[in-house]
């Protein structure tokens, strides 16, 4: 359990983390979303006593980071991938990070097995690439058996495999009543791997709820329908709330009704539909939505011209 | 890596807590695996043999005092006893490792007692070896000469090497002291450097411009390069007595630990 009360970070006059306040349970994974710049790192810093708040606390099972007594066993920590002395092989990094605790050689063998750098852990770390940096962060991470994992961006570089591998090891270790806090750019990722979500925006709490809470909260079902008098049926779906967008002569989107509700419309006035398909908002959409405000490095729309591709085609 | 995330979490491991003598350990490891220490031994050796060999084969008239030969390199290599100080720091600062030491040990104080700990441990032993491996090399050179070391009298031969080797452990200290107060390897070298080589330089200078100021001479031999001499070969000639110099050069390290452990106490990591 890492419990924040009202953490506040300040560098200078820039407000990094502004009163946070949020409780990461066990036994569930929670995924730490937000734009970059938007205090995730910072709040996770914090957590493991790296940086000091400027304000507030966050405790690990009721105690400060810094008073852990044995901190490897208690909270697993990946921050970024290079937190390794570049002239030093990944084993004995991992044996000098093993030695503050006791921890035996053989547990460093097995980390290592585990995360697969075996055939790397006798080279240099300055040579890996991003992947096997990141298996060795988290190789690290595994060392004392933690009961709280706290990893930032894990799966950034790693090939499909090892995203697969994260995920089913995060979600087996959630089922273990562990305590999982994880961040991540990639929403799809995480909405396969989360089951409850912070969502943080230029260093607030902009959501704090379980994942498919969030994503109905904050996206619109629509459905897609398909009929040969796709006319004739909009009308008969026009009402208030009821939005009916057309993009060709025969389909519809229509939000503000369920998809049974457009069936039974349409069976009432004999209108034959070909397709209907409810489409619920993604992870995606609800966090786009939620930080659409809060995105302090902004890109430019990109001009969505679809149409001329489309004719080139044809 | 692999589908065996049942292992990952279920193999009990006898992972206890932190201690000092395990974080001893741990600083061990990680001196000892990383090439720049060993560059830094090897240069030590290669210095205080070949000038060791210098100036036995080349010893001037009336030389009553032959160790001189064995700790005179000091003047030298304590410069590489503060680097490697430094790069002990400050590659874990420029690597990004420092995280994980600090997350792995949270307690900073300790963590800079053991690191100082294990550098000044390291160099004491690795100074000794290197001295007695010098002192055996030239002897039979001396012998040429007629002279030799009087390895039964301890003022004569063996105390002027163990406190060679204790100079070394606290220039050793010094260069720790200020990679943690200043993070950046090229600054705390430049540092350590200017205090060692170059302070001695512009004292001296500024000494032969302005020869009333004697409080500039008073004060420039309590600079660690001037103290070194005096602590391991004490002489009624030297400006300051053995107790003297051995807490000035214990000042000098302490200040600096002292100057580190305020900046990693108080600042983010």
């Amino acid at each position: 359990m890492i419990t924040a009360e009202g953490l506040g970070k300040r560098y200078g006059d820039k407000v990094a983390v502004d009163d946070v306040s949020f409780t990461v349970r066990p036994g569930s994974v929670t995924g730490f979303l937000g734009p970059n710049g938007a205090g995730k790192s910072t709040t996770m810093r914090m957590i493991v006593g790296l940086d000091r708040p400027t304000s507030g606390r966050v405790m690990i099972n009721g105690q400060s980071y810094t008073d852990l007594r044995a901190p490897l066993a208690e909270v697993g920590v990946l921050l970024d991938a290079k937190a390794v002395h570049t002239g030093r092989s990944a084993r004995n990094h991992l044996r000098a990070m093993a030695a503050t605790h006791g921890i035996p050689a053989s547990r460093v063998d097995e980390v290592i097995e585990i995360t697969g750098i075996g055939s790397v852990a006798r080279k240099r770390a300055g040579g890996f690439s991003l992947g096997m940096g990141q298996r060795l962060g988290i190789a690290a991470a595994l060392l004392g058996d933690p009961h709280t994992l706290i990893l930032d961006e894990p799966v950034n570089g790693l090939d499909p495999e090892g995203v697969r591998w994260v995920r089913q090891f995060v979600r087996h270790a959630a089922s273990e009543g562990r305590t999982v806090l994880l961040s991540s750019h990639l929403m799809s990722e995480m909405a396969q791997t989360a089951d409850h979500v912070i969502v943080l925006g230029r260093g607030k709490v902009l959501a704090d709820a379980p994942l498919p809470e969030l994503v109905r909260a904050w996206t619109t079902e629509r459905v897609h329908v398909r009929s040969p008098r796709a006319a004739e049926l909009a009308d008969a779906l026009a009402g208030t709330d009821v939005e009916v967008t057309s993009s060709d002569r025969f389909t519809l989107d229509v939000t503000g009704l369920p998809a049974s509700r457009i069936g039974d419309i349409a069976a009432d006035r004999g209108i034959a539909v070909h397709e209907l398909t409810p489409t619920s908002g993604s992870l995606e959409d609800a966090y786009l939505a939620l930080t659409g405000d809060s995105v302090e490095y902004r890109t430019r729309e990109v001009p969505q011209d679809v149409a001329p591709l489309e004719e080139a085609r044809a | 890596m692999t589908a065996i995330q049942a292992r990952a979490t279920h193999i009990p491991t006898t992972a206890s807590h932190v201690s000092l003598g395990r974080q001893l350990r741990s600083e061990l490891i990680k001196l000892l695996s990383v090439r720049g220490t060993w560059w830094s031994v090897a240069i030590v050796a290669v210095l205080t043999v070949g000038i060791a060999v210098l100036f036995g084969a080349n010893l001037p008239e009336g030389m009553n005092d032959p160790i001189m030969v064995i700790v005179a390199p000091v003047q030298f290599t304590m410069l590489l006893a503060g680097i490697l100080g430094v790069i002990s720091v400050t590659g874990e600062y420029s690597t990004g490792m420092i995280r994980s030491t600090l997350t792995a040990n949270p307690r900073r104080g300790s963590v800079l007692a053991a690191k100082a700990a294990v550098l000044a441990a390291f160099l004491f032993a690795v100074s000794l070896v290197i001295f007695v491996a010098a002192a055996l090399i030239v002897t039979p050179i001396l012998a040429a000469d007629g002279v030799t070391f009087d390895w039964a009298t301890p003022d004569a031969a063996i105390l002027p090497i163990l406190s060679a080797s204790a100079a070394m452990a606290l220039f050793s200290l010094i260069g720790v002291g200020l990679g943690f107060l200043l993070r950046s390897g090229a600054g705390a070298i430049a540092v350590t450097v200017g205090i060692i080589f170059v302070l001695p330089v512009i004292f001296s200078l500024v000494g032969s411009f302005l020869p009333d100021l004697t409080w500039l001479i008073d004060v420039a031999n309590y600079l660690p390069a001037s103290a070194a001499p005096s602590a391991i070969l004490p002489s009624d000639l030297s400006a300051l007595n053995a107790a003297e110099a051995w807490l000035t050069l214990g000042g000098w390290a302490a200040v600096s630990l002292v100057a580190g452990w305020a900046a990693l106490r108080g600042r983010d990591a």
